[in-house]
């Protein structure tokens, strides 16, 4: 099976990528991706989130043959140590993660979330990031989000 | 006194096993030139800190990062000393030395009462235990992160470990330049004289090992230019590009996964077993029997060649689960109990004595008026982000393990009896926690990982549990009960407290599955049961705090803030209760308690003044349909207010607002406490508006995020946190944010709705 991760294209060896096999494992176990992380198995926490063809989806129930031939973005691009993302710096800035496990998802979900909305509300915010956190950054998650989203802006706007 | 002294000569017992105690001031946890292994490029200074060649400072770190953010604190202190940027210090794994135990969190475990133990101020009895728990603490090492103990048990001994190898560094300097030290400059690493002469650290250090310290002096307080700063931590970056590694991201070379079903029935174990189907899946390698190891279930693993194919294979296999010997564990009929057994023993003078003073039952027969009520905790899971996993690898002789564990120590030495090999043969790798909250003190994905591995030919397997079997095999916050009664005089104030509780006794439990070595025959006095209830601030003449410690037979467990986590809730409400019946503001009534308390009297005052609590500070007025709660609690040596802002929404309880307040002695990253104060906050909230666990049948009834909600960001409110400042040794951080969140939030619906709810989860 062929899937695009990361704007590579890799060849899944029919033996152990079944199509029924959910993205989240191909990218963890026969990838080696491991930023994307496992949490809850049923799409309730967002630990998982990964972008197809840049919307946010739970990769822990997004089936390997609903994926194929499609442009997957992970944790891993996006952004890069030289250029990182807007939501990754104002994450530095606002201090966000603290065990860090949920972070690549929210991150991902964020970045969906301006992808979409320029400027979004606390209200967009709270709808679109159902991301569970037990450390409890959400405050922290809401004003790197905001922050983030001005960044972008203003950067349009020069 | 008579238990005290039963308590004592129990601490010696144990004690008197090991030979060979030192006194263990800082200096004798130095360590050596030695301690550390060797490696080219680097030399050892002491048993924590090397140089470089280039200069850079490796630490060597015996804490474990599950969020609270120690590995920045505790190289901060580093830094300080060192006179170096926190970015030049780097951690290095700490390994199994003595000295890298936690003597801070082994002797807080004490159940002594504040006033007994202010410094130089202790009574000869707890200056002996607390002699007693540190040398038994320091001669078994053992390395946990846990109790918000983490800087207390640094403070000392890494700023002396840093400041003695600074002293060393500028004597070799001295000596080469032939300049006198205290005329010597350091600049982030680099050492000068004004003569002209320079030098890093990295070309220092081996001059330096030879060269005494002299005496070394630490930093006073106003020489510090880290300590006290909201440095960045050091973790950051790694944690948002999905570079940090966890233990479920560890990938050694030909890596086997294996999932896991646990008998459903705690405790239980498998009947006939028929692995066949399983067998036959894809991608599934064989099937393990899984004994139980440190407190766990038997279970079944089914190895893999990934991890979802290993799953896949679990849901295949019929098996004939059999119920444990006594008969299901049934959560409401245990509630019930301890219900009875704390009235029963509150009717009786019954339960074990925390703290006793005055003359209870001639004030009580005295009072105006009698306040008793009975409140109610349920049993709680931890559901860490990061799901039970552990990666070992069994081959000639040697097994090394990966795993996200609090107590690597304990890992090693359950790694090592599984595997039947010394001590020595055992490598364990420590990564990042995703979460730990108390639920990875225990090891026992360890002994099943290893179990595991031994059956897999020399390949390392990453056992991984999913996120139900996580709900259904925890090691449990206990449930509680308490009978609170008090007695008032004629302004409503009370002249007695009496408080009976009842509940599992969570040290002796974890002590026996985890080091069964210290288990003794008999429970000794847990002050998990009563923590918070008998040490509590307020100034009341006649108070009896009891606890009877019972065994439910649910596994159970440490979860953030432990004790304090229901006693809390059981404290601050009833206090709430009493200022109502007094027909007094309850900010105002608390600090009519507080007299001889003037630390908690300034949080208090903080938390109010900065809440807008009407008559303190500049008023700030509430939306319609909103009220305020407030609760003060001490535990970990730091005392935190918190007022809640609280309305109704759609017949729930919705929380706008936590103003924090705490005096958590010295402050070594503010906003690393900011962070764990929001952390603390919104954790507690979780418990309060939806938490718990439910037994039937010996099956845990929640299942996953669906079933066992958490709060999410939506319902996440605004928390500021305000902080005393202080220059006491630093208390700790991680858990003491949690305590006072349930009760400030069930004082402020008691204040907008009228009902008092004594029972958690809060449900108007």
């Amino acid at each position: 099976m062929e899937i695009v991760v990361n704007g590579a294209a890799h060849t899944l060896g029919d033996e152990l990528a079944a199509p029924q096999m959910p993205l989240l494992w191909a990218l963890r176990e026969l990838l080696g991706l491991t930023g994307t992380k496992f949490g809850c198995g049923v799409a309730a926490c967002g630990a998982c989130t990964v972008h197809v063809e840049g919307r946010a989806v739970r990769s822990c129930v997004t089936p390997l043959e609903s994926v194929r031939g499609k442009r997957i973005t992970t944790i891993e691009a996006l952004g890069s140590a030289a250029r990182p993302h807007a939501l990754q710096r104002a994450w530095v800035v606002h201090q966000v993660p603290q065990c860090g496990y949920c972070q690549s998802g929210m991150l991902m979900a964020a970045a969906a979330l301006l992808a979409s909305n320029a400027a979004p509300s606390d209200a967009d915010i709270d709808a679109a990031i159902t991301n569970i956190c037990r450390c409890g950054t959400y405050p922290r998650v809401r004003a790197a989000i905001h922050a983030a989203a001005l960044e972008l802006r203003d950067g349009k706007a020069a | 006194m008579r238990r005290r002294t039963l308590l004592l000569s129990g601490l010696g017992a144990a004690g008197a096993l090991v030979v060979g105690w030192g006194l263990l001031p800082p200096r004798s946890r130095l360590g050596s030139v030695d301690t550390l292994p060797h490696v080219d490029g680097e030399v050892g200074l002491n048993g924590w800190i090397k140089i470089t060649a280039d200069g850079s400072v490796l630490l060597a770190m015996n804490r474990s990062e599950m969020g609270q953010g120690v590995h920045t604190a505790l190289a901060m202190l580093v830094a300080e000393e060192l006179d170096v940027s926190l970015a030049r210090v780097r951690l290095i794994p700490a390994g199994y030395d003595r000295l890298y135990g936690n003597v801070a969190m082994f002797v807080a475990s004490l159940p002594f009462q504040p006033s007994e133990t202010e410094p130089g101020h202790e009574t000869s009895l707890v200056k002996s235990a607390q002699w007693i728990v540190a040398k038994v603490a320091g001669e078994l090492g053992i390395n946990a992160t846990g109790g918000s103990s983490s800087v207390a048990d640094a403070w000392d001994v890494l700023r002396l470990a840093a400041a003695t190898a600074r002293a060393q560094l500028l004597g070799a300097a001295s000596l080469l330049w032939k300049q006198p030290a205290s005329e010597l400059k350091v600049s982030d690493g680099v050492v000068s004289h004004a003569s002209g002469s320079s030098a890093h650290y990295g070309e220092l250090v081996k001059n330096a090992v030879a060269t005494p310290s002299g005496t070394v002096r630490l930093k006073e307080a106003s020489e510090w230019k880290l300590i006290g700063t909201a440095a960045p931590r050091i973790d950051v970056a790694a944690k948002t590009n999905g570079s940090a590694q966890f233990g479920i991201d560890v990938r050694p070379e030909g890596l086997l996964y294996a999932a896991i079903r646990h008998c459903p029935m705690i405790g239980g174990g498998p009947g006939a077993v028929d692995t066949s189907a399983a067998a036959k899946m894809p991608g599934v390698v064989r099937v393990v029997r899984v004994g139980p190891y440190a407190g766990s279930t038997e279970a079944l693993a089914v190895v893999g060649r990934t991890w979802w194919h290993a799953e896949q294979g679990a849901a295949e296999l019929v098996v004939a689960w059999q119920q444990r010997p006594a008969g299901g564990l049934d959560s409401r009929a245990i509630e019930g109990a301890l219900e009875r057994t704390a009235k029963d023993a509150a009717a009786s003078d019954g339960g074990f004595v925390f703290h006793s003073r005055g003359d209870v039952a001639a004030a009580e027969a005295k009072a105006a008026h009698r306040v008793e009520q009975v409140y109610r905790a349920p049993y709680l899971a931890h559901a860490t982000m990061e799901p039970i996993n552990c990666t070992a690898k069994v081959e000639g002789g040697k097994v090394e393990v990966w795993v996200p564990t609090q107590v690597p120590g304990l890992a090693r030495a359950i790694a090592a009896e599984v595997a039947g090999v010394p001590l020595d043969a055992v490598t364990v790798h420590v990564t990042y926690l995703g979460g730990g909250f108390g639920r990875r003190l225990d090891v026992d994905a360890v002994g099943q990982a290893v179990r595991i591995a031994l059956e897999c030919g020399g390949r390392p397997v990453q056992l991984v549990w999913s996120r139900e079997e996580d709900l259904a095999h925890d090691f449990y916050r206990p449930a509680g009960v308490a009978v609170m009664r008090a007695g008032l005089d004629a302004e409503g104030l009370p002249v007695s407290l009496r408080i009976t509780s009842a509940g599992d006794a969570i040290t002796p439990r974890w002590m026996e599955r985890d080091i069964p070595l210290l288990a003794g025959p008999v429970d000794m006095p847990d002050k998990t049961t009563s923590e918070g209830l008998f040490d509590q601030p307020y100034g009341i003449a006649n108070q009896r705090i009891a606890s009877v410690a019972t065994r439910s037979g649910v596994p159970i467990g440490f979860w953030r803030s432990v004790g304090h986590s229901h006693n809390a809730f059981f404290n601050e409400s009833f206090i709430d209760e009493l200022a109502h019946e007094a027909k007094r503001d309850p900010v105002a009534y608390r600090l009519a308690l507080l007299g001889d308390a003037p630390r908690h009297r300034a949080v208090l005052l903080l938390a109010a003044q900065r809440a807008g609590w009407p008559g303190y500070g500049p008023a700030q007025p509430l939306a319609a349909g909103r009220a305020r709660g407030v609760a003060l609690h001490e535990s970990f040596g730091s005392i935190v207010v918190e007022v809640v802002e609280a309305s109704i929404e759609g017949g729930k309880p919705r929380v706008h607002r936590v103003v924090c307040a705490a005096d958590v002695g010295t402050v070594v990253n503010p906003g690393i406490v900011a962070q764990q104060m929001e952390s603390a906050v919104v954790f507690g909230l979780s418990a309060a508006l939806y938490s718990r666990i439910d037994i039937e049948g010996g099956v845990v009834k929640q299942t996953n995020f669906p079933n066992y909600p958490v709060v999410r960001l939506a319902d996440s409110p605004v928390i500021e946190t305000h902080l005393v400042a202080s220059t006491a040794s630093p208390g700790g951080v991680g858990e003491v944010g949690t305590p006072p969140l349930a009760p400030a939030l069930a004082n402020a619906l008691f204040a907008l709705t009228g009902k008092r709810l004594r029972e958690l989860p809060l449900v108007v």
